[in-house]
């Protein structure tokens, strides 16, 4: 049996910079809290709690829930690499679907450090051994980060494709940067011309420093219901779930030696289709989106991934301004991953929770007006990717 | 957007709304709210006639479908009385669409005065009274919408309407001014072109086609364009049969001619490709930027020139060539210009005799000779020295010469010339050049610095400055100081030649009779090199480190075998002023020279701190270290078993290959090439050395691209005990090294006193962990016993020697074990868990201590204090390795003759620039399509569509189809910025070549 899945309370930290944070429990407490703040009702009625974060040893997650009270019910780490937070989403919402649970609690929180990613285990082989194998294959591997390497040289790949100016790249940074200004959530929240993003530090060409998602510190939750609990509660019109879909890597992700494969492109593609064959909605018919711009280069193939332009489309897509206020689709409108920081096991409650801000149209300077479908995409390298259609009728 | 575009309150003319078009326009307006006047004079299409059936017709259908409407009967050209119409029914006017209309259509020959001046009054005149009429109500009410109805006949022309096309056209020009007249007061002006099936279109189109183009597909975009809504104007629309587009001009770049010169049709013509080249076109939109490349040309100003002198681009102009000598050529040189005639004279011997060593000397006017080389070469190759200098060889003689000297020259070198244009004078109906050129060493250090003043034959008269009368050296009354006098041999031009000028008047006897020579003459830099071997003789002891510099003018011919006799007189202790004169004849041949001496021998800047240098060591050998690693093999049994991996290690220069087979077993070292290996490491022997004494880091070569590696990457990882291995294991394969010279310094000799100072150090160099890890730790070590804090409870945290007030936490151990984990050889919890290290207080706080084990161990030394005294100078071995000379260059001027024979070659880039800028060595050259002939040139400037970023050996592996565009840019090898669309295209040089 399959139940409708009602997203009853969001919350999120303001993210932070590596050394500048609260603990990660202190994080997570806070998120929580304001979670269940905003679905009006307390802990105890959360009868599950999926929880996802990157760093940090096992039952962090534990720790952490045990913030918000110690009720005895089954508490789940989760572990996914950047798409950690919209998987614990994806496992609540399965919980509740399947009538497992009532009322469960996706929670994601992450404590970095800074710098670029990096391996904790020398010991053994790394996950991304076969992505890190390919990459050396078809462009080598030099000193820089090396997601960096794997998604800028994605981009390489579709510029030489589509002939793709370097600026284009760049205008995606411009306009997260600008998205949030808007945004008391982000971290890097100063807009920035496209000259500025251009001249900062070339980090692996065509991506500049600008161009680069920055380690961050912050947690997120979301507080996920059945029909029947939301009207118990009293919660009118609430927002929920119209689809969700997760994929992992196909054959094609290795077999074609293509970094834009290799980076997902077509997780991210089935994922959407599935969503869109699962909701019956188009993505002609999306108001706003939330995707995973770790780097501009995968913000713009994402934009394919998704439909929300045509192949080969996107660097007219992003040059008409198709992609934020007065275009067809407004995309980050909280900054993304950019601007406002990618605490990896957060990322994905903390789309989420724009969303759902966006669809009861309380998102104040960054409302998108008359918003009512809303998509979240969620993508983590080794790989995973999360694909959500909220609605609001 | 989606709300209905309503006219409500609007009044509009239609002038020809009887049929077709106007009466659709009509119809139009009024349905959406509009109160419209009908204007329709009711005649035939021809002009003949008149009726008021057609306007009432169409009055009446608008109203029948509610709307409101009136009808006027008028001609055109009596517009006033239209717009009256609308005043006195309506009370103002808001819209004018001009759409009547007429056709007389004749070919030109045939056509009647009367044809063109009933096509202009009604299309012309017509638009003009009715917009005129109109337009002081527009502006008084400061709004409008005024359409004027063109034609494709008129925009493109049409066999057989000539008055009509010249009509409709004229229409356009009155809109465009009128839209800027009218934009303050919000009246837009636009043009419509359109094809619709209309009485007009009947007489030309078939029914079929008719049927298609109805009216009713051109009436929108005037629903669009009259509204208030909508903020186009001056703008021309091609609308019919569902379509709509915009039209503008576009312009060619074109190409501006230098002002300040003459310019003529042959000007025009020579550029006429350019002219008419739309790549990169521009789309002026008004005066201004129509005006826009002609007021750039105005602030211009051409330095002058002619066809064969540019000098704008010459005096602009550089080329950078490379050229390298040795010794050989530096001995065949002064054998050339007669040194050492006497082999036993030990002095002139020192110029040609090599082996002397320290004594052997180049003849410092071999300084010219690297630089003339090249230019000739060029000229071989029918190429200008400069661009913008585009005489023939043969108008050339070469009239002066000056060289200096700025450091002795080496017995070899690489040189890199640098050719400027210093001056360019106009002796109409002749000219004189003066090219300069500054030679340098591979250390940056100018050499040498010649000028050439050449005289071309007929390339004067653009009016230009005469230049100076030159400075004249008449030699003093007196006798001079010195005389030599030397014959020169009868074959001296054909051994001078050899030195690298191939000038068939040399060597040629029927080329120099074709010149008027009996016989073939000696170059003029011959003798140029006679002259200074004599100075050097007469003066320095023939010794030419003193030599500075020397000018000559040449003044006649020599013919070998003639006898030169060189007089010099001292006019100070640093210069001579010298004659030379053909003892045969008299005839003065070298005049107008002075040499010039330094004072002290000039030292090169490089050689000043090289003196210092010891003599490097020797180092350990890839073999010692393999044997070196089969002895840590037997020493650590079972690596195979561990590691289960085979590396197979290609070493280069010298070349020689290894594999470790740790596949199972003990694992063992072998020579040669391995079955099956897992991974392959491809390294210069120099780092294979460094990277197994520690000295470099595998990942920093690997990331800096001097390691290449390939099969399982992961395994490379697991070579990490190569750093770890024994010195003394080395030392036991190298034998017979003494083991002194080569013992590493004991690292236990630093103490844990050492390492809390170098944790010290280490706080200072990363501020803020204390604010981070908000833990006071308290260190107990025994043997000997001593107590250290690390307080890192706030800020930047601090260390002492002692014991907290407050610690969060407490590590006893021994110092031993401290030193062991403070340096990475032991890690802390297996102390921890080994029972070697007692934790109390809050046992967590103890992981944050991994820092411990980041240390840079640069900080140790300096806490040391011994940084200075390092064990050894770093072995050079990594950057002795010689600066690659450019292996692309001879591909990119075979290249560039392609490029000349074949002007066809490189279409698909045809109007594109595209720069190469090459590294390791550098260069630029800009591949130039933009012209009639493409063209590859070293060093030219200028912007480009394209820049390619490329190191000299990826660009010879393109050039050479080794490498793949598309993989080279990949990797990162090939740098793109610009139009990336134009990178698949390098392809084609290989192809060219």
């Amino acid at each position: 049996m399959k139940r409708r899945v009602n997203v009853i309370g969001v919350g999120m930290t303001r993210f932070a910079k590596p050394g500048a944070s609260a603990e990660y429990y202190e994080m997570a407490r806070e998120a929580g809290q304001i979670a269940l703040r905003d679905a009006g009702i307390a802990y105890e009625e959360v009868q599950q709690a999926y929880v996802g974060y990157v760093y940090g040893d096992s039952t962090c997650g534990q720790r952490a829930v045990y913030e918000l009270g110690l009720t005895g019910i089954p508490v789940v780490n989760v572990n996914n690499n950047c798409s950690t937070g919209s998987t614990a989403l994806w496992l609540a919402r399965q919980a509740v679907a399947s009538g497992a649970a009532e009322c469960v609690l996706a929670l994601g929180f992450e404590k970095m450090e800074r710098g670029a990613l990096g391996s904790k285990f020398d010991d053994r082989e790394p996950p991304l051994g076969p992505q890190v194998q390919l990459m050396n294959e078809v462009q080598g591997i030099n000193s820089a980060p090396p997601a960096a390497q794997m998604f800028g040289g994605a981009g390489r790949e579709y510029r030489y494709e589509h002939g793709t100016r370097k600026e284009t790249f760049g205008k995606i940074a411009e306009k997260a940067r600008r998205h949030a200004s808007r945004n008391p959530y982000a971290l890097f929240s100063q807009a920035l011309s496209l000259d500025e993003i251009m001249a900062s530090e070339e980090v692996f060409d065509p991506l500049t420093r600008f161009q680069c998602c920055p380690p961050t510190c912050g947690a997120g939750a979301a507080i996920l219901c059945s029909d029947e609990f939301a009207s118990k509660h009293g919660i009118a019109q609430p927002v929920y779930i119209a689809a969700q879909a997760m994929t992992t890597d196909f054959a094609s992700s290795f077999s074609e030696k293509s970094m834009i494969k290799m980076v997902g492109y077509d997780m991210s593609k089935a994922a959407a289709r599935q969503v869109y064959e699962a909701a019956g909605i188009g993505p002609e018919e999306v108001d706003v989106v939330e995707l995973h711009d770790c780097f501009t280069a995968n913000e713009l193939l994402t934009y394919e991934a998704l439909g929300l332009c045509a192949e080969g489309g996107a660097e007219a897509f992003i040059w008409d301004a198709q992609n934020t206020y007065g275009g067809k689709v407004v995309t980050n409108p909280s900054g993304g991953l950019l601007s406002k920081g990618h605490p990896l096991g957060a990322t994905g409650l903390a789309q989420c929770t724009e969303l759902v801000w966006q669809l009861r149209g309380c998102a104040d300077a960054r409302q998108v007006d008359g918003a009512r479908i809303a998509l979240q995409h969620n993508l983590g390298l080794g790989g995973a990717c999360v694909v959500t259609l909220y609605r609001r009728d | 957007m989606s709300s209905e575009l309503r006219y409500d309150g609007k009044v509009a003319i239609i002038t020809g709304a009887g049929n077709g078009l106007g009466r659709q326009h009509a119809l139009m307006f009024a349905a959406r709210g509009a109160r419209v006047v009908v204007n329709d004079l009711g005649g035939g299409i021809h002009g003949e006639g008149k009726s008021s059936a057609a306007a009432d017709k169409v009055v009446e259908e608008i109203r029948a479908a509610g709307g409101e409407a009136v009808a006027n009967y008028d001609s055109v050209e009596d517009g006033d009385r239209i717009v009256q119409t609308a005043l006195d029914a309506f009370g103002t006017l808001d819209i004018v669409v001009n759409n009547a209309g007429i056709l007389r259509d004749s070919s030109f020959h045939k056509m009647t005065q009367a044809d063109w001046d009933l096509i202009v009054r009604v299309h012309l005149h017509g638009a003009f009274r009715v917009s005129h009429a109109a337009w002081p109500i527009l502006r008084d009410k400061g709004y409008g919408r005024i359409i004027m109805t063109t034609s494709a006949a008129g925009i493109y022309g049409n066999f057989g309407q000539a008055n009509y096309s010249a009509a409709k056209l004229a229409l356009v020009g009155l809109a465009n001014t009128l839209a800027q007249e009218g934009r303050a007061k919000n009246i837009h002006v636009n043009t419509i072109a359109p094809i619709a099936g209309s009485r007009l279109t009947e007489t030309v189109l078939p029914p079929e086609l008719i049927a298609a183009l109805k009216p009713e597909y051109v009436s929108p975009l005037l629903g669009w364009l009259c509204h208030e809504d909508c903020k186009e104007s001056g703008s021309l629309f091609e609308v019919g049969a569902g379509y709509i587009g915009k039209l503008r001009w576009e312009r060619s770049k074109g190409r501006s001619l230098p002002l300040g010169r003459p310019f003529s049709a042959e000007d025009v013509a020579r550029h006429w490709a350019q002219i008419g080249d739309f790549t990169d076109a521009e789309h002026p939109g008004n005066i201004n930027e129509s005006m826009a490349p002609l007021l750039a040309n105005m602030n211009s100003k051409s330095l002058g020139g002619n066809e064969f002198i540019d000098l704008d681009q010459a005096m602009n102009s550089e080329t950078v060539i490379d050229s390298q000598y040795d010794q050989r050529d530096v001995a065949l040189y002064a054998l050339g210009v007669g040194a050492a005639p006497d082999p036993l004279d030990d002095q002139e011997l020192s110029y040609v005799y090599e082996l002397k060593g320290d004594r052997f000397q180049v003849l410092p006017t071999y300084a010219v000779m690297p630089a003339s080389n090249a230019m000739l070469a060029l000229a071989k190759e029918g190429k200008q020295v400069l661009k913008g200098l585009n005489f023939g060889f043969e108008r050339l003689l070469h009239g002066e010469q000056y060289t200096e000297i700025k450091q002795p020259l080496k017995g070899q070198d690489q040189l890199r010339h640098s050719f400027r244009l210093k001056a360019a004078y106009d002796k109409a109906p002749h000219a004189v050049v003066v090219i300069a050129v500054t030679s340098r060493n591979q250390a940056g250090e100018e050499v040498a610095y010649n000028e050439t003043t050449m005289f071309v034959r007929g390339a004067g008269g653009w009016g230009g400055d005469r230049g100076p009368a030159g400075e004249t050296l008449e030699p003093p009354a007196r006798e001079p100081d010195a005389v030599i006098e030397e014959r020169t041999d009868a074959n001296q031009a054909l051994l001078y030649r050899l030195s690298g000028d191939w000038n068939p008047l040399h060597a040629d006897p029927a080329f120099a009779k074709a010149f008027g020579f009996d016989k073939p003459i000696l170059h003029g830099l011959c003798t140029y090199g006679y002259v200074a071997r004599h100075v050097i003789k007469a003066f320095l002891g023939n010794d030419a480190r003193r030599f500075k510099s020397i000018r000559v003018r040449f003044a006649d011919n020599v013919f070998p075998g003639q006898t030169l006799v060189t007089r010099m007189w001292r006019e100070s202790a640093t210069r001579v002023i010298v004659e030379t004169r053909v003892k045969e004849n008299d005839k003065i041949v070298i005049k107008n020279a002075a040499v010039e001496f330094y004072e002290q021998i000039p030292v090169a800047a490089s050689a000043k701190p090289a003196a210092a240098q010891p003599p490097a060591d020797a180092g350990p050998s890839a073999g010692e270290l393999f044997g070196a690693i089969a002895l840590h093999l037997q020493q650590h049994k079972g690596l195979g078993e561990q590691i289960k991996t085979v590396f197979q290690f290609r070493l280069k220069s010298p070349d020689s290959d290894w594999y470790l087979d740790l596949k199972s077993g003990d694992g063992a070292v072998q020579q040669g090439l391995a079955a099956q290996a897992d991974v392959t490491l491809e390294l210069a022997d120099a780092d294979f050395i460094a990277m197994a004494t520690g000295k470099a880091d595998p990942n920093k070569l690997y990331f800096g691209g001097k390691m290449k590696v390939s099969g399982n990457v992961m395994a490379s990882q697991k070579l990490g005990f190569l750093q770890k291995l024994d010195p003394k294991l080395l030392q036991q394969t190298r034998g017979t090294r003494a083991a002194a010279a080569e013992a590493a310094p004991p690292a236990d000799a630093s103490g844990s006193a050492t390492i809390f100072a170098a944790i010290g150090l280490h706080l200072q160099a990363h501020p803020g962990m204390g604010a981070q890890i908000k833990t006071v730790f308290q260190f107990q070590l025994k043997q000997p016993d001593s107590s250290w804090v690390i307080d890192l409870k706030s800020g930047d945290g601090r260390v002492f020697a002692g014991v907290a007030e407050q610690a969060d936490v407490k590590l006893e151990m021994a110092d031993e074990d401290f030193l062991a984990m403070a340096s990475g050889k032991a890690d802390p919890n297996k102390l921890y868990f080994g029972g070697k290290m007692k934790v109390s207080g809050n046992v967590m706080a103890s992981q944050k201590l991994g820092f411990l084990q980041k240390l840079d161990p640069k900080l140790l030394q300096q806490a040391r204090g011994t940084a200075a005294a390092a064990p050894r100078a770093p072995a050079a071995a990594a950057s002795a390795l010689s600066p690659a000379a450019s292996r692309s260059a001879a591909l990119l001027e075979r290249l560039q003759q392609k490029l000349a024979q074949d002007s066809t070659a490189l279409a698909a880039l045809k109007g594109k620039l595209l720069r190469l800028n090459l590294r390791e060595p550098e260069a630029s050259w800009l591949l130039d399509c933009s012209g009639a002939q493409p063209s590859l040139k070293a060093q030219a400037p200028g912007q480009a569509d394209a820049v390619f970023g490329i190191r000299d050996e990826d660009l010879y592996a393109l050039l050479q189809r080794q490498a793949p565009v598309r993989s080279l840019y990949q990797q990162g090898r090939l740098r793109v910025d610009g139009d990336v669309r134009l990178a698949p295209q390098l392809a084609l040089l290989a192809e060219l070549l």
